[in-house]
């Protein structure tokens, strides 16, 4: 499925500041419960404890 | 030693405590993680105490005490433990010693000493003695006094059944480093070993852990590697003792037949004890041979017996219990709002799922695409009676050195409660095709990074992030070719194979499309043959975060998308 996947083109006339333009917003979340376990649950944990980002973590 | 060591000289080992088998693992420092073997060479050790004169013997030992001291051995406690007896259901216990209501616990009533009489042991007491006899085993093969354990425990085990079991192993002098769910465990085992280790793939995994007492069937959404249950199931019903009751009627009636005065084996309690015990055995040969010998000395009034089953018999005997296991899995998936074809993979746990008929009768209930690990399906698979203690052995690994505070602090509610996004997020294509990038049901914070092809020519291109649905498309195909997936049947029996060959079949397929759109981006004179990688990044305030470049280009589009309020 990726590899058919084309970006149409923009059409006549479409314009935006910055080249953007936010036109929604995300669904509601459902908040879950994640399970306490892997190494992935680990660096989430360190994350969320220190209040830090993806980036702020790769460092 | 003293009980508070420090991080580093802890012996921290992974436990599964079943109803009916527990088994130890631990993972050396090197990463590989083995199932250790207790004094008799078990690693499966049956959960069973018993005892003769005072003297006290566990796993298979004391399981062969059901047939001659049935009423001094204890089977079957771990999942009364933390609860009142008008709340369980003493079924199990039937031939062996009966639980009994004290104080707001549970006993059993036993002759644990030379008294002679038999007197109420807690069930906190068994336990604990249970515990102490597996952190010797592990402790005499790893030669370091074991002081920790990451132990396994069901997903619908109460707050009350963990604080009474994580008393016992105080007792036993082992400190809990955590507890961590049974089907998460198996899975933790499976993805340990995967080759996308660093970066894993999201996908929908389905976790069928079939033991002697209870199956149960977990859904889980395991996206970066961060595993979260949508829904379980629960069946009392239908599990390893049912499939050796088969076996018993079976035996039974074949030696009523050719002896027709005797009486019934399963009616006298000494003979039926004989009976589950080879009928047991001979359900697990028939995992690895097609055929298997049922052989009892004396099986009643001195009449020994002998027979021979074959594969296909047992599992036409056995069909109507294989289907009721298929129903719990779909009921489990249904439960979670997913389709069999939004499954990637089944993780097979627990004893029972070496028997081939069922991993290939759950197998043909998933596309052909949906990897099913067991040992009949798959020959990577991990051993199913062992997954979910190889997966705590893994936990216990990775946490060992944690501080006691550190861990508490991460398996807290404010760590572990989460949003996860209510639909998937992607890209919308040319002709309104639609490519998920974030899954639904993801925690966030998240981030994902795709590369997508701009139109033959380039020029400029339009980058549209939407909400997206996944709908499914049923069309019927005129003759298809009947799929067996998996293990092979004999031709003898098979009640599957001949039926409805020439009959239509629905494909049924998945279909995106794009339901909310969430933002727009133009990305200009983008290069013939060019390729556009969208980063979206969703906070945990579900405010999005997009950056969009041509691959190799320079500059690039970014915005932000607020969240609702
Ligand atoms: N090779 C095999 N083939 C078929 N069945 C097997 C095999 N090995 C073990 N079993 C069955 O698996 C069941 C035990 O499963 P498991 O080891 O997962 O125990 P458990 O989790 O303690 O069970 P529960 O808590 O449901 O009572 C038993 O019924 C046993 O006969
Ligand atoms: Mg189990």
């Amino acid at each position: 499925m990726p590899h058919t996947f084309t970006l149409p083109s923009l059409p006549e006339g479409w314009s935006a500041d910055k080249n953007f333009k936010a036109i929604g917003s995300l669904s509601k979340p459902s908040q879950r419960i994640i399970e306490p376990v892997g190494p992935h649950f680990l660096a989430h944990a360190r994350r969320k404890r220190h209040k830090r980002t993806f980036s702020e973590d790769e460092r | 030693m003293s009980e508070e060591e420090a991080p580093d000289s802890r012996v921290c080992i992974g436990v599964s405590f079943g109803n009916s088998y527990s088994s130890i693992a631990y993972t050396a420092a090197d990463g590989k993680t083995e199932v250790i073997a207790n004094e008799d060479g078990d690693r499966q050790i049956p959960s069973i105490l018993s005892y003769v004169s005072g003297e006290e013997f566990n796993g298979n030992q004391a399981k062969a005490q059901l047939v001659r001291n049935p009423e001094n051995t204890v089977v079957c406690f771990r999942d009364f433990l933390g609860r009142e007896f008008k709340d369980i259901d003493p079924t199990p216990c039937h031939t062996s010693a009966h639980p009994i209501s004290q104080d707001s616990t549970i006993a059993f009533n036993i002759c644990d000493d030379d008294s002679g009489n038999a007197h109420p042991v807690s069930i906190s007491t068994i336990t604990t003695r249970h515990l102490a006899r597996l952190k010797a085993s592990a402790s005499d093969y790893l030669g370091r006094n074991v002081t920790h354990a990451v132990l396994t425990v069901p997903t619908n085990f109460t707050p009350a059944q963990q604080e009474a079991l994580k008393a016992c192993a105080a007792e036993a002098k082992i400190s809990i480093l955590h507890f961590i769910h049974e089907p998460i465990s198996s899975l933790l085992a499976y993805d340990a070993r995967s080759p996308d280790t660093a970066s894993p793939s999201d996908k929908n995994v389905v976790v069928v852990d079939i033991g002697a007492t209870r199956s149960d069937v977990t859904v889980v959404a395991s996206r970066g590697g961060i595993y979260t249950i949508l829904a379980t199931q629960h069946d009392y019903d239908t599990a390893g003792t049912q499939l050796d009751s088969v076996l018993i009627d079976h035996f039974a009636k074949a030696f009523l037949q050719k002896h027709k005065t005797s009486t019934d084996p399963r009616t006298t309690p000494r003979s039926l004890a004989k009976m589950k015990l080879e009928c047991e055995n001979v359900k697990k040969h028939l995992s690895l041979s097609t055929s298997a010998t049922f052989s009892v000395e004396s099986l009643v009034s001195g009449l020994d017996f002998t027979l021979t089953i074959n594969r296909s018999r047992y599992e036409l005997l056995a069909s109507k219990h294989f289907q009721a296991l298929g129903r719990l899995v779909l009921a489990g998936v249904t439960k979670a709002g997913l389709d069999p074809l939004d499954v990637s993979e089944i993780v097979m746990a627990g004893g029972s799922s070496h028997t081939p008929r069922i991993a290939s009768a759950i197998a043909a209930l998933f596309p052909e695409e949906t990897r099913v690990f067991s040992p009949a399906t798959d020959n990577n698979a991990v051993n199913p009676s062992e997954a979910a203690a190889r997966g705590a052995a893994i936990q216990a690994s990775l946490i060992a050195e944690f501080e006691e505070k550190d861990i508490e602090e991460s398996v807290h509610a404010v760590v572990t409660s989460t949003p996860h996004l209510e639909a998937t997020v992607g890209l919308v294509g040319a002709g309104d095709s639609f490519l998920p990038v974030v899954l639904k049901d993801t925690p966030v914070p998240v981030r994902k990074t795709v590369t997508v092809a701009a139109p033959k020519d380039g020029g400029d291109v339009l980058v549209r992030i939407a909400e997206g649905e996944r709908a499914i498309d049923v069309t019927v195909a005129e003759k298809v070719e009947k799929k067996t997936n998996g293990a092979k049947t004999d031709d003898e029996d098979s009640d599957e194979a001949s039926e409805s060959d020439d009959e239509p079949e629905e494909i049924r397929k998945v279909v995106w499309k794009a339901t909310k759109p969430v933002a727009e981006a133009g990305v200009a004179g983008v290069k013939k043959g060019g390729k556009v990688e969208v980063q979206i990044s969703v906070h945990a305030d579900l405010t999005v975060h997009v950056q969009i470049r041509e691959v190799g280009g320079k500059g690039g589009v970014r915005g932000t998308v607020e969240a609702s309020s």
